[in-house]
């Protein structure tokens, strides 16, 4: 669409004096050029043919790094799922593991050894053979640097050997049966490309070579990069359109723009009012979901410090919360309070809902809270605040991460909630490491939270209640920061560990929910959905509520989800 | 001659300063870098491997002072080091990436506001009391009041956005091949376009003012009047004479605008996507990339001081007077 | 020159003057006054502004005059109750940087030789460097908030004031008086304190103002960025959380307006007193005043001509 100044909408030059008119006709030339410039924009999203146009990192201009392993860099999208490939893939939507480049596993000599079997007739991008030879070189450098074993597998693994080329072996140091999901989600590179590289930690890998659907750098500028098909890929047919397309923008504001004018066709972002705003624009073909799997933001209590430590100021707490306001202004209405289980929807498949239903805590009941906290021996005083037997007051921060803006909105309703209780709560935001540094090392009393979501609740409940976790106040401690143990979570979730049968997993799950339903070792809030919106134009097959095959997000990369997405999707 | 090299020793020792401050400033602050990346894998990230990544990026537990030194003698070599956030990229090519676009939209928005400005100054001051001069400078002071970002914005709110004339970000089309061709120039100016005009609306009410105000006080001066009483004509008197002069003050004013315009350029190209140092600075800061932070500031330091050199110049050749106090 | 005359001409008896005679002046002081009253007054009326008090990014209504915005908090309430800390930082600020700029520029202009060389240098250096930038990265580091924003501007902004300051005061100590008082035997300090520092009053209450229109502006601009307390409502944090709720997205203008729109006013307000100030003040401005005040009472048009004022 195109809307130029018309000519005719300036005065008349005739009609004034001299003077004037060699101003005007200045003006008009500025005025005219300004229009010239301006009549050929807004080119109504011309987009290449049989490219998909994704966004999903933020950036001012794009930095070409496709190295899969490294830590120490953020690699282009997508070489973490599309362009390289784990040997599984895990499905958060159904919680299973698809196998990838691997075909299946066995566990052999009393669990000690895993055995994973390779995919015949994979070929990397170059055209060579991948093998089992390639996986055992991929975790061979893993050992050699750590700074490429993001999920510290060499921290159970004991060695890993070629047995045959379709069959590699991984030993452990001791039966640790979650340390398959870590084998599984490790993406593979080829050795005969990688032995030669002299610093795997700081290669750029500008030209990779792959196993994944879109493997061919066909442009790489600051403002845009292109991906071709992989010319070998292994699933015949697939994938089944050119290449994806990449336009770099800085902000959230400006990705979304572009997605609300059809400039982009797939995205991760998160959009306030999206009905109205994106959908509403073009309901046959903005389209969205937002399925809740993207981890539970938490409320940690630091349990070093009165009166943390006493269960029931935790569940009073967690009472006196409105989650259902939280959810309305922190979350856009996008999720719903979290139960007591404090588990996402990913873990739907584990969910014991009788144990869920047996945690009252954390439905709203401020009068209830109070009357907990009464009981239990902290008075309120005439100045409204309560105190600890000591005398001390409750005076606290809620710590959050500025700039952050759904925690720092939730931890304004949580300071408002908490004082109706008798709680001096204020929010205090600090820059994300100096809060990094505050919640790791104990430095807090209240603080809003992540929690680590993995294929099985272990993950999730060990971050939360393991003893293994805990380092001492003032050291920097990975995961559970509000320092919470107990000798039967600890004996639950070692049995866990060496737990194959997927029944016996399944009551070892709700032992554990049964547990954390108990102790409320941290408050969780709601869960976080995972953003995805696509433009159904001119590809179909996106993951949807109706046909919910896997996570849409294209921000889930972490266990290989989005090779699900990239090799469903179809040009019209 | 002197003059000018005494100045060069000046602006040697405010590019130290800066380097000094940027350097200890951010490890004098809570937190580094590898935990922050830590974050970006919200809590994935095995802490062996952070450790490991440590190491890495050279954070050293070497007493800050032999830091200190070692950062100076490689930043003297033209090493920046290496960027954290775009690890591996070297410091000196993320900047690179950027610089250009940057210099381009604040260097060009910078002259043309000067020029424009200037310009309308001695209008207003030459038929002072007339239209120009009793509504001009209320009108652009009001606009320069605005914040440049919210200018920014509201610019691309209605223009852009609502009205569609004018493209909602970028320096050129993802689809255009940068080269010196006809089509990409006028690609390039059309996306400037609405950024420059913000930048540059903002700071013309200053420009008018100061040469309005220096205009109007050597209007009175005597030999001002002595070239009228020759009947000069008037054109002559203003340009030649009086405006000449009174561009002291204005070019003494042009290299620290330099600096402010660049400091709100950063947010103009941050509403706008442009793919300037703006958003890597915001960046930088946020993922607490000390080498890129240390090297971006340096670099826009050394180009406000580059400028200020060049404003020396210029006012060395404006201003006979400060040739004899030079010697 | 007596000293009464030189108090007289450049104290605080001249702004009355300006705001008295100047059109512009009174404008300014008009339109400041009404923002201070909304400040000091303003919270105790408007309702809490940050309780949630309907559905988000209402627009404009009887209910909610200007709309709510994206967490359904009352932006009126949200305006007035910014007006109060964007204005206390930017005048603490404005204070505070004229303040350091005089301690620096008058102590090396006063003192001079070796004093002034080390402090010029040193002001020098700070002026050259870019204010803006250095902001971010120092606010980056320091617990966000207010107070964070106020030391970070008034330590990126105090240089220029003390470069005007010691030209003053190196003008100043040249004066008749303060020789005539260094003849008298009065002790430095008194000297400075009692016969310089008063003389610049007019100047300084200038270089506040103009001080301030620089704080608040840069005020909003870190805070815009997420570099101040966003928890704590002002300007800039509205206009961060217009862009985070994507105001522009949602077409929802009145978010991201009135917050915009009450720093330009504040702005042209500061301007236009210290300009309607200069014109008062400003010897050539104000004998061209009376001049063509002069030519007008004997029916002869203002032409161009402008008198000619001697330099003192």
């Amino acid at each position: 669409m195109m809307r130029r100044a018309h000519p005719a909408a300036l005065p008349s030059l005739a009609a004034l004096p001299a003077r004037a008119r060699g101003a005007l006709s200045a003006l008009a030339l500025v005025a005219s050029s300004l229009a010239a410039l301006a009549g050929c924009a807004r080119d109504r999203a011309e987009l290449p043919p049989g490219m998909l146009v994704v966004t999903q990192e933020q950036t001012g201009s794009w930095v070409r790094n496709f190295n899969p392993l490294t830590t120490a860099a953020a690699a282009r999208w997508p070489t973490l799922a599309g362009v390289y490939e784990p040997l599984f893939v895990f499905n958060s939507v159904r919680s299973e593991q698809v196998p990838w480049l691997a075909t299946g596993y066995e566990w052999h000599e009393g669990n000690r050894v895993l055995r994973v079997t390779t995919r015949e007739g994979v070929r990397w991008s170059d055209g060579q053979p991948f093998s089992a030879r390639d996986v055992a070189f991929t975790f061979q450098l893993m050992r050699r640097h750590p700074a490429l074993d993001r999920r510290g597998v060499w921290g159970f693994l004991a060695g890993v050997r070629v047995i045959d080329p379709r069959t590699v072996e991984f030993v452990f140091q001791r039966v640790f049966i979650p340390g398959f999901d870590e084998v599984a989600a490790q993406l593979i590179v080829p050795e005969h490309v990688w032995r030669d590289v002299q610093d795997p930690v700081t290669f750029a890998n500008e030209q990779p070579v792959a196993t994944g659907p879109f493997t061919e750098v066909r442009a790489f500028r600051g403002q845009v990069y292109e991906l071709g098909r992989n010319p070998h890929y292994w699933q015949p047919g697939k994938p089944a359109f050119e290449g994806l397309r990449f336009p770099a923008y800085p902000s959230n504001d400006r990705a979304n723009l572009a997605l609300v004018f059809d400039e982009v066709e797939w995205a991760g972002n998160f959009i306030p009012a999206i009905d109205r705003v994106f959908v509403g624009r073009d309901p046959a073909h903005h389209a969205y979901w937002f399925p809740l799997t993207a981890g539970v933001v938490y409320l940690y209590a630091n349990t070093t410090r009165a009166p943390f430590g006493d269960v029931r100021v935790r569940k009073a707490l967690s009472m006196a919360l409105d989650r259902n306001l939280m959810v309305d202004v922190a979350a856009f209405r996008y999720t719903h309070p979290a139960d007591a289980t404090g588990m996402s929807e990913s873990y739907a498949a584990w969910r014991d809902s009788a144990a869920a239903a047996a945690g009252d805590w954390v439905s709203h009941d401020p009068a209830g809270a109070n009357q907990m906290l009464d009981r239990a021996g902290y008075p309120r005083w005439r100045d409204g605040v309560r105190r600890l037997p000591d005398g001390k007051p409750w005076r606290w921060e809620v710590l959050c991460v500025s700039g952050w803006s759904d925690w720092v909105r939730a931890s304004q309703v949580i300071a408002r909630d908490l004082r109706e209780v008798g709680v001096d709560a204020t929010v205090r935001t600090y820059d994300f490491g100096a809060w990094f540094q505050r919640v790791q090392e104990g430095d807090f009393d209240l603080s809003l939270g992540w929690c680590i979501e993995g294929p099985t609740p272990w993950h999730m409940y060990r971050w939360l209640m393991s003893s293994a976790t805990i380092k001492p106040i003032g050291q920097a401690s990975a995961g559970n920061w509000h320092r919470y143990s107990s000798s039967a979570a600890d004996s639950v979730l070692a049995a866990f560990e060496t737990a194959t049968d997927p029944a016996e997993q399944r009551r070892l799950s709700s032992a554990m929910q049964r547990l954390f339903v108990a102790e409320a070792p941290a408050i969780p809030l709601y869960p976080n959905p995972t953003w995805a919106e696509f433009n159904t134009r001119r590809f179909t097959g996106f993951p949807s509520a109706e046909n919910p095959y896997c996570d849409p997000s294209p921000n889930k990369m972490e266990r290989g989800e989005i090779l699900l997405v990239l090799t469903s999707l179809r040009p019209r | 001659m002197h003059y000018l090299l005494r100045r060069l020793g000046f602006y040697l020792l405010a590019a130290w300063a800066a380097l000094t401050i940027n350097f200890f400033l951010p490890r004098l602050m809570p937190g580094d870098p590898a935990s922050t990346l830590f974050a970006r894998f919200k809590g994935k990230l095995d802490p062996a491997a952070i450790e490991a990544l440590r190491a890495t990026f050279g954070l050293t537990d070497a007493p800050l002072w032999r830091q200190y030194l070692t950062s100076l003698g490689h930043v003297l070599q033209g090493d920046l080091g290496v960027s954290i956030a775009y690890f591996p990229s070297p410091v000196a090519e993320v900047i690179g990436t950027g610089l250009g676009w940057t210099l381009f939209l604040a260097g060009s928005a910078v002259i043309v506001s000067f020029a424009i400005g200037t310009l309308l100054g001695v209008v207003a001051a030459w038929w002072r009391r007339g239209w120009a001069d009793s509504w001009l400078p209320s009108t652009l002071i009001f606009v320069g009041a605005f914040p440049y970002f919210w200018l920014a914005m509201a610019a691309l709110y209605v223009l852009g956005f609502t009205l569609g004339w004018f493209p909602l970000g970028h320096a050129y089309s993802d689809d255009a091949v940068p080269g010196w061709t006809w089509a990409f120039t006028a690609d390039v100016l059309r996306h400037a376009a609405l950024p420059m005009t913000t930048i540059v609306l903002v700071t013309l009410g200053g420009w008018l003012l100061t040469m309005r105000n220096t205009m109007i006080s050597l209007l009175g001066s005597d030999y001002v009047n002595l070239a009228r009483a020759k009947g000069l004509p008037s054109a002559q008197v203003a340009l030649r004479y009086a405006a000449r002069n009174a561009l002291l003050p204005s070019v003494t004013g042009f290299g620290m605008a330099l600096g402010f315009v660049l400091g709100g350029s950063l947010l103009t190209e941050i509403v706008f996507s442009y793919p300037g140092q703006g958003y890597l600075l915001v960046q930088a800061v946020r993922a607490q990339d000390y080498p890129l932070m240390q090297g971006i500031f340096l670099v826009i330091t050394l180009a406000v001081l580059g400028t200020n050199w060049l404003v020396d110049l210029i006012y060395l050749w404006l201003d006979p007077r400060t040739r004899d106090a030079g010697s | 020159m007596s000293r009464a005359d030189a108090t007289q001409a450049t104290g605080l008896g001249a702004w009355a003057h300006a705001i008295r005679r100047d059109r512009k002046a009174l404008s300014g002081a008009i339109i400041l006054a009404v923002f201070a009253l909304v400040g000091i007054a303003g919270p105790w009326f408007a309702g809490d502004p940050s309780a949630l008090v309907g559905v988000p990014l209402q627009p404009p209504s009887g209910a909610h005059w200007l709309g709510t915005n994206g967490q359904g908090q009352d932006v009126l309430a949200q305006l007035i109750a910014g007006t109060r800390v964007s204005l206390a930082v930017g005048f603490g600020v404005g204070l505070a940087v004229v303040l350091l700029g005089a301690l620096v520029g008058v102590t090396a202009g006063y003192f001079g030789d070796r004093v002034d060389a080390l402090l010029s240098v040193f002001s020098n250096v700070f002026l050259v460097l870019p204010g803006l930038p250095l902001a971010i990265v120092i606010a980056a580091y320091l617990p966000s908030g207010p107070f964070t924003v106020a030391l970070v501007l008034t330590l990126t902004g105090w240089a220029w004031n003390a470069r005007v300051l010691r030209a003053q005061t190196l003008a100043l100590r040249r004066r008749d008086f303060v020789a005539a008082a260094v003849v008298a035997g009065e002790s430095e300090w008194r000297l400075l304190l009692v016969e310089i520092v008063p003389n610049m009053l007019s100047v300084l209450v200038a270089q506040v103002i103009g001080s301030t229109v620089y704080a608040i502006g840069a005020q909003v601009g870190l805070e815009f960025l997420g570099l101040g307390d966003v928890a704590r409502v002002t300007w800039g944090t509205m206009l961060y959380w217009a862009q985070n709720d994507a105001a522009l997205l949602t077409g929802s203008w009145w978010t991201f307006v009135p917050p915009g729109l009450c720093v330009a006013l504040v702005g042209f307000a500061l301007t236009m007193l210290n300009s309607g100030f200069d014109e008062i003040t400003n010897p050539r401005l104000q004998l061209e005043r009376v001049w063509r005040a002069f030519l007008e009472r004997r029916g002869v048009p203002a032409g161009r001509s402008t008198p000619v004022v001697r330099e003192p």
